[in-house]
């Protein structure tokens, strides 16, 4: 506690102490506040990034592994189905993982995730890779 | 009021049951319905009474909530709650199921057939709007998947000329897509209903959008032209008009006839409504009235209204109460 100057009422810091350990309460309370929310926010995003991150690789290995089985096939149809599978390998080399801040995030992974499921229907390929892809299907704050 | 809309007859379609959608057949000699009891009936005139001519009930599981015939009139489309859209062959006097869409995650809402008959579209509760392809085959193809909806799509409906297709959603919005490189994109998004959007009509030349809310309005939209000079985009959507006032429950349907160009809609609050355009008002400015209203049409909510695509002035209605109506529209107007 500060030392009192003569010319400060003796009273002065019994009835203001009140006053000021509310303020230096506020002032502690606040930067811890704001050091627990950095933290709570880095894992979040964190564990969003992971998320998606998964997913979408999930999706790039499955459009390369179609990608090699159908470039050798002789099937009428398969000409038609690389092209789609393509379009989804397209969309993923595009997709911005080193832009944490990026502002078309949503609409980006919903257009991978529509281009998917074109693939799936075109490949007839059952789409049941929940444990892949349901995990990040929404993202909550 | 001169103009009347007089019961013809009333079928117990679907008993013990909602009758969600009835559809005519290009020439007007079917009608398809669909309801809760899963199966979807042909009806078709033998003199002066209609009967039903076939129940196709093994092709779904659960409810069938619309049925949209090819414009040849030869397929029929059936969409369900059981995630599935079944295309049905017509056979002499019967169908038989050729193949079944599947692709949705869950509730299929709405099909549609493109007028040029090569293109199918279905929208689902999982907020997407599929785009299918038919070949010489009789084979499908999903040709893109487009998720520019954030809630439930309730309707998908085709432009009548062009190969453009509009959505309504629980998302209280519609939105419009076009091909672009080998992909269907959301093109405009028309936003001003406050609640969802049940249902979407095209105008006979195309030119404007009726839609129809649980807001309790219906709102007719207009693409913008780039001459307009109010510096919309092209392919942007501007609300011309709003019906309100008229309604007091939800909207679920509206329809324009091709044949009158009257307008027709379907309430919870049980009645049917005709609208009629003042020709005399500015086309940037349309100006609706009430030619024709028919309170307790049904004893339940309306949920579908059709126009006969031959016939003027003859309307199909269906309800929550399994029936379906058909109705003369006749206005001197």
């Amino acid at each position: 506690m500060a030392l009192l100057s003569p010319s400060d009422d003796l009273f002065d810091s019994i009835l203001m102490a009140d006053d000021r350990f509310h303020v230096e309460g506020y002032r502690e309370g606040f930067e811890e506040g704001t050091r627990q929310g950095m933290i709570e926010g880095r894992n979040h995003g964190r564990l969003h990034g992971a998320k998606l991150s998964a997913e979408v690789s999930f999706y790039h290995g499955f459009a390369l592994t179609w990608k090699y089985l159908l470039q050798n096939s002789e099937d009428v149809k398969a000409r038609k189905r690389l092209k789609a599978v393509e379009s989804l390998d397209g969309l993923i080399q595009k997709f911005p993982y080193e832009d944490p801040q990026y502002e078309n995030l949503q609409e980006d992974m919903e257009r991978v995730r529509a281009k998917f499921r074109q693939v799936c229907s075109l490949l007839n390929v059952a789409v049941d890779f929940r444990e892949y892809v349901s995990g990040s299907a929404g993202m909550a704050f | 009021m001169k103009d009347t809309l007089a019961p013809v007859l009333r079928l117990s379609a679907h008993p013990d049951s909602r009758c969600w959608y009835v559809a005519w057949s290009p020439k007007g000699s079917l009608l398809a319905s669909c309801g809760g009891d899963r199966a979807v009936r042909i009806w078709g005139k033998e003199g002066d009474n209609w009967e039903c001519k076939c129940v196709l009930s093994d092709g779904h599981q659960r409810t069938v909530r619309k049925v949209a015939w090819s414009p040849c009139g030869n397929y029929l489309a059936s969409a369900s709650f059981d995630a599935t859209t079944c295309i049905w062959k017509k056979k002499n006097d019967d169908f038989e199921c050729l193949t079944v869409l599947e692709g949705h995650e869950n509730e299929v809402k709405c099909v549609a057939w493109a007028p040029s008959g090569n293109l199918l579209a279905t929208c689902s509760r999982d907020k997407s709007v599929w785009i299918w392809e038919v070949d010489e085959e009789d084979e499908y193809e999903c040709v893109s998947v487009v998720n520019s909806h954030t809630q439930d799509v309730k309707h998908v409906v085709w432009h009548p000329t062009q190969e453009l297709l509009a959505s309504a959603s629980y998302d209280n919005k519609v939105c419009i897509y076009k091909e672009e490189d080998d992909d269907w994109e959301c093109r405009a998004t028309l936003e001003g209903h406050t609640s969802t959007v049940w249902s979407l009509s095209f105008d006979p030349e195309g030119q404007r959008l009726a839609s129809c809310s649980d807001d309790r309005t219906v709102k007719i939209w207009k693409e913008c032209t780039p001459g307009d000079g109010d510096g919309s985009t092209d392919g942007a959507w501007k609300c011309v008009c709003t019906l309100s006032g008229f309604h007091s429950r939800t909207v679920y349907d509206v329809a324009w006839d091709r044949l009158t160009g009257a307008l027709a809609t379907a309430c919870g609050d049980d009645g049917v409504r005709i609208f009629k355009e003042d020709t005399t008002a500015d086309p940037e400015q349309p100006v609706f009235y009430l030619s024709a209203h028919m309170p307790k049409a049904h004893s339940q909510d309306v949920n579908c209204v059709a126009w006969h695509p031959q016939e003027a002035g003859l309307l199909a209605t269906c309800s929550d109460n399994g029936e379906i109506a058909i109705w003369n529209y006749h206005s001197d107007a």
